[in-house]
């Protein structure tokens, strides 16, 4: 069975987050590091963008500044997250272009690799499947959002799985204008939407979670996961990373 | 300067920013949340635009030939969604 790294549950800065990432990915490349799944959470609460979209036009800053919310712009397409810290369980995985679990479809790369969020689901008892392009739904709402990109010679997907969802904070953080956040409008979410939480209607903890993934990305895509660390040259990397691009406005707010 | 944003029936959400001259595009930003495989391409494709005609058939035929000649894959929207969405900008 072929051996990912795997990098147990941390907690780190949007910044540390999306750099790590990109510094995984780059020593893959350089033939330094194996293929990654890492796990982690954002402390404190962030929100990420998709690359291509505008920061201004999705999030409202002054509430995020207000709250103590950071903001931050992916390496990667799709929408904007809200990370909460105690509410959701962020995953990454990168693989080289060469790996068997590396597709050159991008829709059927997607399926492959949900399939890890879906095998966890099913594992803590929720029945949930991929819908393309990028979500996974249980009962028609969406309990995860994955984005991938392809660079460096490698595919790094990641994505959110929602412990618990707290749709208020969630409108206040993404900008919707003020008059459209009716109570219909919250409903609506409440439909489109769900978290562990509320599926199994009980309080999930984040360790259950954390496990299940771990466990969940092992069956589904038959790898053996190899408890790892990062490299201090990684962590060097990701640190450089965030002076350079991930940490600054130029990055952030670049749409 | 204008503005529009456009939901593609089944795909994702375009956002775009138009700076026109004339009747040509001057400047536009393209925005949403889209795929584009590789990224990089998407400064390149708003370059390519820099005084394309406003007329949707020559937006989507410049995208179009853009992304196979570039072999830039799209997902979530197509070169005649972003050029609906431009003109809906204008």
């Amino acid at each position: 069975m072929d051996e990912v790294r795997f990098l147990d549950l941390e907690i780190r800065s949007a910044h540390m987050n999306m750099a790590l990432d990109e510094a995984i990915m780059r020593s893959i490349q350089a033939g330094h590091v194996p293929p990654t799944l890492r796990l982690y959470r954002w402390q404190p609460s962030a929100v990420s963008i998709g690359t291509f979209q505008g920061m201004t036009e999705e999030v409202d800053l002054e509430y995020c500044k207000r709250n103590g919310i950071d903001h931050i712009r992916r390496l990667t397409g799709g929408g904007a997250v809200y990370h909460d810290y105690g509410g959701e369980v962020t995953y990454s995985i990168i693989l080289p272009n060469d790996h068997r679990l590396v597709s050159s479809d991008i829709i059927e790369s997607y399926k492959i690799l949900c399939a890890g969020v879906v095998k966890a689901l099913d594992i803590l008892g929720i029945d949930a499947k991929f819908k393309p392009i990028n979500d996974v739904v249980t009962g028609g709402k969406k309990i995860s959002g994955n984005a991938q990109t392809r660079r460096r010679s490698c595919v790094l997907q990641h994505g959110t799985t929602l412990l618990d969802l707290d749709v208020e904070v969630m409108f206040s953080v993404l900008k919707v204008p003020q008059e459209k956040i009716s109570d219909k409008m919250i409903e609506d979410v409440r439909q489109r939407v769900t978290s562990v939480r509320e599926v199994l209607g009980r309080e999930v903890g984040v360790d259950e979670l954390v496990v299940a993934l771990g466990d969940g990305f092992g069956e589904a895509l038959g790898i053996e996961l190899v408890e790892g660390e990062l490299s201090a040259a990684e962590i060097e990397l990701a640190e450089s990373l965030v002076e350079e691009k991930y940490g600054r406005d130029e990055w952030n707010l670049s749409r | 300067m204008g503005s529009s944003t456009y939901k593609v029936p089944g795909g994702k959400l375009l956002k775009i920013r138009l700076k026109t001259v004339g009747y040509k595009i001057e400047k536009v930003t393209i925005m949403g949340d889209f795929f584009l495989h590789p990224e990089d391409a998407l400064s390149d494709l708003e370059e390519r635009l820099k005084g394309v005609y406003l007329e949707s058939s020559s937006i989507k035929s410049v995208i179009a030939d853009f992304l196979s000649k570039s072999g830039t894959q799209i997902i979530g929207a197509d070169p005649a969604d972003i050029a609906t969405a431009i003109m809906m900008a204008v």
